[in-house]
C-alpha cells in the first residue's frame, strides 16, 4: 500500500510518500516541491548584497545565514592575507543576535509547531495549547515577540536585517541598551521557569542525569508525560551520528560516529543531487523527486541540530537521556527545549560581556569588489543544526554561491541505497500521524530545504 | 464555533513563493496587538499555523472569505513550485472568486521582490500582475499592496481593522494606502540633523552621522513609515545604523545596496521631490556651517 500525504505547518509544505507493509512503513520519501532559486539569483550579483539576499533564504533563520555570509566574505579578505581584525564587541553582537534568533525559534517551534500535534495523542483536555487561541500558545507567541527584541537593538528589526558587515556590525549599541536587551532575555528566561520548566533555571540547568526528567514541571512535563504515554521514545531512531559543523561561544564543532572526534574538515562535505530535480528539466535523471539534494559527510549521512549539538558538547542532562532513549523523536524534542535553557542564560552572558568602549566596525582598506578571485567555505550553527555557505569571488562579482541548509542533511534524499536520516527515523512507524511527528522532530523548514 | 466567532471577518492567509518572512513578522508583533487581532478576526486558514482547515479542504468549501491576504510571489509554473499539488496560481484564482478583499503581504505578493530575480523562472509575478482584470472583477476593492521585506505587522493590523469599520482604504499609484506609503522612511529618523547638515556617517558602527551619502540609504527616497512606527516596538535599520534598502518599492532587491551610487562625488539620486541642482547648491550652502557638535561623539 501507498500513501500520499501533505505535510503543512513546517515553513512551506513537503509530501510524505510512504509505503506499507505489514501496517508499518517500509519505505519514505520526503517530497520538497518548491523551488525558490537562490543560488542563481546570487550569480552575478555584488558580493556585499548577498549580505541582503541570503536572510531572505528563510524568514525564521535569516540571521544564520547573514553570519555565515558575512563570514564568508572576511574569509576571501583573509585568503587574500588582507584579514579583517573583527571587535570582540563586534563578535558578541553577532553571536548574541543569532543566538536570539535560535531561542525564539525554539520558543515557537514547541508551542506552534510540536503541541498541538502531540496533544491530539491524549483524550484528556489540552485545549490551553490550541493554536491561536490557547493560553498557552498566546503567551509563547508573547514572549517570543519580546525576546527577539533584543535582535532588534542591535540589528534595527527582525526579521530580515544585514547589521553584520565585513568588518563589523552596524551599531553601536549604548549601555542603556545591553541593560534593555538584558531585560529582554530576563523576561524569557521568566517564561523559561514559569511556562516550561516550573521551576529556576540554575535548578533545571543542573540536571545531570535522564532521572531528572520526573522533576521537570509545567508544559514540558506534560511533553514527558505524553511522549512516555504513547511511546515517544522508541520512535524516530535514526543512524545515531551527529553532526555539528559551526563552532562559536556558544557551540563547539564536532563529529560523532560511534565515537566523538572534535576535528571537522569541510573537505569531507559532499553535496549530491541524484535523486534531485535539475532547473533545466530535459536534464532531469528519472529517479529525480525532490528539489532537495543529498548532504553527506565522509559518505555518511548524519543528523545535525540540538541533539547532535548536545551531546558533541556533552551537556549532561541530554546526553543521559540520550544514554536511554537514543536518538529518539522525544529524545530530539527535549534537546531542543533544553537548548532553549541553555542559550537564554549564555546569550546573557554574552551580553554581559560586551564593552561598549571597542569599535563596532573597523572599516576594510580595500572594497572586496577589488577581488579578482575569491572562494570561502564557512559554517554556522543554525536553529535547526549546521549551515554551510560557499562562495565563489570573480572580478569583484559572485561567480557561485551554494548553501546547505541543515535540513538537507537531515531531510534530503537517501543515495545509493543509504537511506537518509529522517527516512531511517520514519521507517518501521506504525502510523501516519507519528511518522508526521517524527519529521517535525526534525523542525522542517522547507523553505530552507530547497532554497 | 459560537455566533459571536461566526460573524468576525474570515481571513485566509496564503503562502506562495516566499521566505515565510511575514508571517515571522507577524508573530513578532507587539502581543496586546495581536491578541486583539486574534480575537477581532477569524484567521481560517494559516499554512504555518494550526488552523482548523487543510488548504484541500479550504479549496472545496463555498464559504466566503472576507480577506484573502496572499504572502509572496505567484507563479503558474508548476515545474518549480506546487503546493498541495496545484500552482500558486490556480489556488490564487480560486481563493479570489470566493474573496472580498486581497490583500498583497509583502513585496514578494506586491511585486515579485526578491523571488522575480530568479530569471531561470521567468513566471514569477506580484497579485496584479498574475491575474487578468476579470479575474479580479468580484472584488470589493483594488488590491491592495503592503510593500516591504518584510512587512510590519502594525500596517497589517491598520489595514485589517480601518477595512472593517470604514470598508474603503485610499491607495497610491502604486495600490499602497496611503496613510502607511506617503511618508518616507526617512521621517523620524534620529540621525536627519546629520542629513539636514551634511554630515556623513564616517562608517558603519557608529550612532552619529547620515548614511545616505556613503552607505546606500534609502530612507530619502522610500515610502514607508518606518521610523514612526517602530519595529518590533524598539527600532529601526537606520536608527541602529543600517541603511535603508528600500525594499517597500517597486525595484527592490536593486543593485549594490550597500554603498551609494555617485557621480563625480555627488549621490546619483537625490531626494524625492528636490531637483539636483537644488539639492546641490544646498548641500554647498549646509556644509559651510561646519556644527562642531555634529562632528564629535554624542557619548564621549
Amino acid at each position: 500500500m501507498k500513501t500520499v500525504d501533505i505535510v503543512e505547518r513546517i515553513e512551506g509544505e513537503a509530501k510524505l510518500v510512504c509505503q506499507w507493509e505489514k501496517n508499518k512503513i517500509s519505505d519514505v520519501r520526503v517530497e520538497f516541491l518548491n523551488f525558490r532559486g537562490f543560488e542563481y539569483i546570487l550569480k552575478g550579483k555584488a558580493p556585499l548584497d548577498a549580505l541582503v539576499y541570503t536572510p531572505r533564504i528563510c524568514g525564521i533563520c535569516g540571521q544564520a545565514h547573514l553570519k555565515a555570509t558575512v563570514e564568508a566574505l572576511e574569509q576571501i579578505y583573509k585568503n587574500h592575507n588582507e584579514e579583517l581584525i573583527i571587535t570582540n564587541k563586534a563578535k558578541l553582537l553577532r553571536e548574541v543576535g543569532l543566538n536570539i534568533e535560535i531561542i525564539d525559534s525554539h520558543i515557537k517551534w514547541f508551542y506552534m509547531f510540536i503541541m498541538p500535534d502531540v496533544v491530539k495523542f491524549s483524550n484528556n483536555d489540552y485545549s490551553e495549547y490550541k493554536a491561536l487561541k490557547g493560553k498557552k500558545w498566546l503567551e509563547a507567541s508573547a514572549c517570543a515577540s519580546e525576546v527577539i527584541k533584543v535582535l532588534a537593538i542591535i540589528g534595527g528589526q527582525w526579521p530580515h536585517t544585514s547589521y553584520m558587515i565585513p568588518g563589523g556590525v552596524v551599531s553601536d549599541p549604548t549601555l542603556l541598551d545591553l541593560t534593555t536587551m538584558q531585560n529582554y532575555i530576563d523576561y524569557g528566561i521568566k517564561f523559561f521557569e514559569n511556562n516550561l520548566v516550573g521551576m529556576e533555571i540554575e535548578n533545571y540547568l543542573s540536571f545531570n542525569e535522564a532521572e531528572d526528567l520526573y522533576k521537570v514541571k509545567a508544559d514540558l512535563k506534560d511533553f514527558i508525560t505524553l511522549s512516555f504515554e504513547n511511546g515517544f521514545e522508541k520512535i524516530g531512531k535514526s543512524y545515531n551520528r551527529h553532526l555539528v559543523l559551526g563552532s562559536s561561544l556558544s557551540f563547539e564543532e564536532g563529529k560523532i560516529n560511534k565515537k566523538l572526534i572534535k576535528n571537522i574538515d569541510f573537505e569531507n562535505i559532499e553535496e549530491l543531487s541524484l535523486n534531485t530535480f535539475n532547473i533545466d528539466k530535459s536534464k532531469n535523471s528519472k529517479d529525480a523527486y525532490t528539489w532537495s539534494k543529498s548532504a553527506l559527510y565522509a559518505n555518511n549521512f548524519y543528523e545535525t541540530g540540538p541533539l547532535s549539538r548536545t551531546l558533541v558538547q556533552n551537556r549532561k542532562f541530554i546526553s543521559s537521556v540520550h544514554k536511554h532513549y537514543k536518538d529518539s523523536m522525544f529524545t530530539r524534542v527535549m534537546a531542543r527545549m533544553d537548548e532553549l535553557g541553555f542559550l537564554l542564560k549564555k546569550t546573557k552572558e554574552l551580553i554581559k560581556r560586551v564593552d561598549i568602549s571597542e569599535d563596532s566596525f573597523i572599516k576594510p582598506k580595500i572594497s572586496i569588489n577589488e577581488f579578482k578571485h575569491g572562494l570561502a567555505e564557512v559554517a554556522v550553527e543554525a536553529c535547526r543544526g549546521s549551515l554551510y555557505h560557499e562562495v565563489e569571488i570573480e572580478d569583484g562579482k559572485i561567480s557561485k554561491y551554494d548553501v546547505i541548509t541543515p535540513t538537507v542533511w537531515n531531510l534530503g534524499p537517501g543515495i545509493d541505497g543509504k537511506l537518509s536520516t529522517s527516512q531511517k527515523a520514519i521507517i518501521g512507524t506504525n502510523s501516519i500521524e507519528k511518522a508526521k511527528l517524527i519529521l517535525r522532530s526534525f523542525d522542517v523548514c522547507s523553505v530552507c530545504t530547497t532554497h | 464555533m459560537t455566533s459571536r466567532e461566526c460573524s468576525k471577518p474570515k481571513i485566509v492567509w496564503l503562502q506562495a513563493i516566499t521566505c515565510n518572512g511575514n508571517t515571522h513578522s507577524l508573530l513578532s508583533a507587539n502581543a496586546n496587538r495581536l491578541k486583539l487581532f486574534l480575537d477581532s478576526f477569524n484567521l481560517i486558514y494559516h499554512p504555518s499555523l494550526t488552523t482548523e482547515l487543510l488548504l484541500e479542504e479550504l479549496l472545496q468549501q463555498n464559504e466566503e472569505i472576507d480577506f484573502l491576504l496572499v504572502e509572496g510571489a505567484i507563479t503558474s509554473n508548476k515545474d518549480f513550485f506546487q503546493i498541495s499539488n496545484q500552482t500558486t496560481s490556480e489556488v490564487l484564482k480560486k481563493l479570489v472568486l470566493k474573496s472580498k478583499y486581497l490583500i498583497a503581504v509583502g513585496s514578494c505578493a506586491s511585486y515579485g521582490g526578491v523571488h522575480k530575480k530568479f530569471e531561470q523562472n521567468s513566471d514569477i509575478f506580484g497579485l496584479e500582475e498574475a491575474l487578468e482584470k476579470k479575474e479580479i472583477s468580484s472584488l470589493f476593492h483594488p488590491i491592495i499592496n503592503l510593500t516591504g521585506c518584510p512587512v510590519h505587522p502594525e500596517w497589517i493590523f491598520q489595514t485589517l481593522f480601518s477595512l472593517k469599520e470604514y470598508k474603503k482604504i485610499g491607495l497610491d499609484e502604486k495600490g499602497r494606502p496611503k496613510e502607511i506609503y506617503s511618508h518616507l522612511a526617512h521621517h523620524g529618523c534620529t540621525r536627519n540633523e546629520y542629513f539636514e547638515w551634511k554630515v556623513e556617517a564616517k562608517s558603519f558602527g557608529l550612532k552619529e552621522g547620515c548614511l545616505f551619502y556613503e552607505q546606500g540609504c534609502r530612507g530619502p527616497m522610500t515610502h514607508s513609515n518606518c521610523n514612526r512606527v517602530l519595529w518590533n516596538d524598539v527600532n529601526t535599520k537606520t536608527r541602529a545604523g543600517m541603511p535603508c534598502i528600500g525594499c517597500t518599492e517597486f525595484d527592490f532587491p536593486r543593485d549594490n545596496m550597500l554603498e551609494t551610487k555617485k557621480n563625480i562625488g555627488i549621490p546619483d539620486q537625490v531626494p524625492i521631490g528636490v531637483s539636483k541642482r537644488a539639492y546641490l547648491s544646498l548641500a554647498g550652502v549646509a556644509k559651510t556651517f561646519k556644527i562642531e557638535r555634529l562632528h564629535e561623539r554624542i557619548i564621549k
